[in-house]
C-alpha cells in the first residue's frame, strides 16, 4: 500500500511538471467578445480573425516556437458579463492581454484594466470614450468623431446644408450623434431633427418618416446592427436626400442589396490580400468581412509584439506588452497603423454603396 | 400625411401583436401556465418558412410548414415539459422558469443553426410598396393586415362556435369541474398550446417577411403582447386583440410629440395609472 502511494505521488508529480512545462511553452491570451445575441454576427467574424491569425502563427512555429492559444469569453455585447468575463482571464487565467469588442462592454473593463495592468487592443468599437477611457486600451481604428469629421466636411462640399441623425440609443450611437450634432453646426449645416432607436430593432419606419417630414439634404445614421432592414425601409419611402453613415453602416448584407445604392459612408480602409481572403473563406465558408479583417490586423500586431518580447527575454506581461507596442510604434499589417496615441492613425475613404458593391470615392487620413 | 401613415403603421404591428397576444391568452387563460417560451416558437415559425422557402417551397406552402412546424413543438413543449413537471407538483413558478429556460434553449440553437445574423427572406415582392390615396405599405403589411384581422375572426369564431373551443372554455373556467365531467382537461392543454403555437406562427411569419428574422427577435412583442392581455383583460380574446392596436398605435403616435426614446416608456406608464384604476382589465366583465 505504502508503495502504491508512492506510485501515485510519483505519477502525479510527473504529470504536474509535464502541466508546467507544456503551459511555459504556451502563450495565453483573451478575446471577450460578443458571441450570443443581436451582436453575435460582428463578434463571430472578429472571433474568425483572430483565431485565423493564430493559427497561421501557430502553423510556422508560434511566437519564436512558443504557441499562442485565445481563450475566448462571451460579452453579448452586456457590460456586466464582460466585467465577469475579465476578471475571470485575469484573476483565474492570468490572461496579460485581451482583445475585446463594443464600446459599452470595453469602457466597463477599462478601469479594471488599468488597475490590473492588462492591455485590451480594440479593433471594432468606436466610441470617442474609448480614446482616454484607459492607457491600457489601445484602439486600432479611429473613433466615431474622427469619422464624423471626415463626412461632415464631404457632405458640406457636396451642398448638402439640413442634416437629420438617426442614431441608436447605446455608446456608440449617441457617441456618433453627438460628434454629428456638434460638428455638422460649427461647419455652416443645420440639425433639423434627430431621433434614436433601439439596438437591435428592424422596424425603423415611424422614425424615418418623422425625421422625413423635417425635409432635410441629408440623413445620417449611426446604428450598429440592422441596416439590411433600414436600407429597405428608407427605399421603400423613395426619399429626396441623401443617406450617409460611417463604418458601421457597411453590413455586407447591407451593400448587397440593391436598396441601398446611393449610401455613402465613411470606411476605415482596410483590405485582405486576395489569397488571405481565399484561404479564410476556404476555411470558414464565409467571406473576411471588415471585422474579421480588423481583428486579423489587431491579432498580427500582437503577434509582433510578443516576437520582440520574446527576442527581448522580457516576461510577458500586460505592462511590457503595452510598452513595447508604443516602443514599435509603427505595423504594416494589412494596412499601415502609427500609434501617435492609444487610438491608432489609420486611412479612412468615403464609401459609395452602388449595384452590390462598396465603391471608394476619395481617401483620407484622419488627424488624430 | 404623417399622422395617417403613422396610424396606418400602428394598425399593421397592432395587428400583428394582436395575435400574438390573443395565442397568448388562449394558454394562459385555459393552462394558467405564463408560456414565456412562446416567443420562441414565433420565432421558429419565421425560421421554419425561411428554411422552406429557401429550399425552393412555394409561399403559401411554407406559411403552412411554419404553422405545422409550431404546432408540433406547442404540442410537444406542453405534453414533455410542463403536462410532466404538473405530475410532479411544481409550482407555476417553476414551470416559468422552465419555460424561460426553454426560450434560451430554442434561440441559442436557432442562432447556432441558422446563424445570429439578420436574415431577409428571399421574396423580392414582399418589399414591393403599394400606394393607397399617399398611404404607402409594402406588399408584406399589406399581407400582415389582411392576415392578422382574419386570425383574429377566426379564432373568436373557433371559441365561440366550434365544440373544441366550447371545451376549452369550459376547461378555463373550471379545471375542476371539467375534470370531474370527464372533459378531459389535459388533452385539452395539449391542443390549446398546440393550436395557439400554430395561430402565432402567422405574425411569426409575416412580420420578418416585413422586417427581417432575429434569433431573439421574439421576445419583445410577446412582452408588449402579455401587457396587452393583462390591460385587455385576461381570458377575453377581443380585449387583448384591441388593446395591443392601442398599444402600438400609442408608440407610433406618440413620436410625434417626443422622442422615440420616451415612447416605450411613456406608453407602459399610462398603462400602470390605467391598470391602477382597473386591475382586472378593459374587458374583463365580459369573460
Amino acid at each position: 500500500m505504502p508503495h502504491a502511494i508512492r506510485h501515485a505521488f510519483a505519477a502525479l508529480s510527473i504529470c504536474a511538471c509535464t502541466v508546467g512545462a507544456a503551459q511555459a511553452d504556451t502563450i495565453h491570451l483573451g478575446a471577450v467578445i460578443p458571441l450570443t445575441g443581436p451582436a453575435a454576427v460582428v463578434g463571430n467574424q472578429e472571433m474568425r480573425g483572430i483565431q485565423f491569425a493564430i493559427d497561421e502563427a501557430n502553423a510556422k512555429g508560434g511566437v519564436q516556437g512558443d504557441k499562442v492559444t485565445v481563450q475566448f469569453e462571451d460579452n453579448q455585447a452586456k457590460a456586466d458579463q464582460a466585467v465577469l468575463a475579465f476578471n475571470k482571464l485575469v484573476d483565474l487565467q492570468s490572461i496579460p492581454m485581451m482583445f475585446v469588442g463594443y464600446s459599452g462592454p470595453t469602457l466597463a473593463m477599462a478601469p479594471l484594466a488599468t488597475r490590473k495592468q492588462v492591455l485590451l487592443v480594440n479593433a471594432g468599437a468606436q466610441a470617442d470614450k474609448l480614446s482616454t477611457a484607459s492607457p491600457y486600451l489601445v484602439n486600432t481604428l479611429p473613433s466615431t468623431g474622427d469619422e464624423v469629421k471626415v463626412m461632415v466636411k464631404y457632405l458640406l462640399e457636396q451642398g448638402k446644408k439640413k442634416a437629420a441623425v438617426l442614431y441608436e440609443n447605446d455608446a456608440p450611437g449617441i457617441g456618433g450623434r453627438d460628434d454629428f450634432v456638434a460638428m455638422f453646426p460649427k461647419a455652416g449645416g443645420t440639425i433639423v431633427a434627430q431621433e434614436p432607436v433601439q439596438f437591435g430593432q428592424t422596424d425603423y419606419r415611424p422614425a424615418l418618416l418623422k425625421l422625413a417630414a423635417a425635409k432635410p439634404d441629408v440623413l445620417y445614421v449611426v446604428i450598429t446592427a440592422g441596416m439590411p432592414s433600414l436600407v429597405q425601409q428608407i427605399h421603400q419611402m423613395k426619399p429626396d436626400f441623401l443617406v450617409a453613415g460611417s463604418t458601421f453602416a457597411a453590413d455586407p448584407a447591407a451593400i448587397a442589396d440593391p436598396a441601398s445604392n446611393g449610401l455613402i459612408h465613411t470606411q476605415v480602409q482596410i483590405d485582405a490580400p486576395p489569397e488571405l481572403a481565399v484561404a479564410f473563406k476556404k476555411k470558414y465558408g464565409a467571406d473576411m468581412d471588415f471585422f474579421a479583417r480588423q481583428y486579423y490586423n489587431a491579432a498580427q500586431i500582437m503577434l509582433t509584439v510578443l516576437d520582440k518580447l520574446a527576442t527581448e527575454k522580457k516576461p510577458i506581461t500586460g505592462k511590457n506588452i503595452h510598452d513595447t507596442l508604443f516602443q514599435i510604434h509603427s505595423f504594416h499589417g494589412l494596412i499601415p497603423m502609427v500609434f501617435n496615441t492609444n487610438t491608432a492613425t489609420v486611412p479612412i475613404g468615403i464609401n459609395e454603396m452602388k449595384d452590390g458593391k462598396d465603391i471608394t470615392l476619395k481617401q483620407v487620413t484622419a488627424a488624430q | 400625411m404623417i399622422l395617417l401613415q403613422l396610424l396606418v403603421n400602428g394598425l399593421v404591428t397592432g395587428c400583428a401583436l394582436g395575435v400574438v397576444a390573443i395565442s397568448f391568452a388562449l394558454i394562459y387563460a385555459t393552462t394558467k401556465i405564463f408560456h414565456v417560451a412562446h416567443a420562441g416558437v414565433y420565432t421558429l415559425a419565421g425560421y421554419a418558412a425561411w428554411w422552406s422557402v429557401s429550399h425552393g417551397v412555394p409561399e403559401p406552402l411554407a406559411l403552412l410548414v411554419a404553422i405545422v412546424v409550431c404546432a408540433a413543438v406547442g404540442a410537444l413543449i406542453q405534453s414533455q415539459l410542463y403536462a410532466r413537471l404538473e405530475r410532479r407538483r411544481a409550482t407555476h413558478l417553476v414551470i416559468l422558469i422552465a419555460s424561460l429556460g426553454l426560450l434560451a434553449v430554442m434561440q441559442n440553437i436557432i442562432a447556432m443553426v441558422f446563424s445570429p445574423d439578420i436574415l431577409q427572406f428571399p421574396i423580392p415582392w414582399s418589399s414591393a410598396t403599394v400606394s393607397v390615396g399617399g398611404i404607402r405599405l409594402t406588399w408584406s403589411q399589406v399581407l400582415t393586415l389582411g392576415c392578422c384581422i382574419a386570425a383574429y375572426g377566426g379564432t373568436v369564431w373557433f371559441a365561440y362556435f366550434t365544440t373544441l373551443g366550447k371545451r376549452i372554455r369550459a376547461v378555463a373556467a373550471n379545471p375542476f369541474l371539467a375534470e370531474i365531467t370527464r372533459l378531459r382537461p389535459h388533452s385539452v392543454y395539449v391542443y390549446v398550446v398546440a393550436i395557439a403555437s400554430a395561430i402565432v406562427a402567422l405574425p411569426g411569419v409575416l412580420v420578418p417577411l416585413d422586417l427581417g428574422l432575429q434569433p431573439y427577435g421574439g421576445i419583445t412583442p410577446l412582452l408588449t403582447a402579455t401587457i396587452a392581455m393583462i390591460a385587455g383583460g385576461v381570458g377575453s380574446i377581443s380585449g387583448a386583440f384591441l388593446l395591443s392596436i392601442v398599444i402600438a398605435e400609442l408608440q407610433n403616435l406618440s413620436l410625434l410629440v417626443m422622442p422615440g426614446e420616451w415612447s416605450i416608456g411613456i406608453t407602459f406608464f399610462i398603462f400602470v395609472i390605467f391598470m391602477l384604476f382597473r386591475p382586472t382589465g378593459l374587458f374583463a366583465a365580459a369573460r
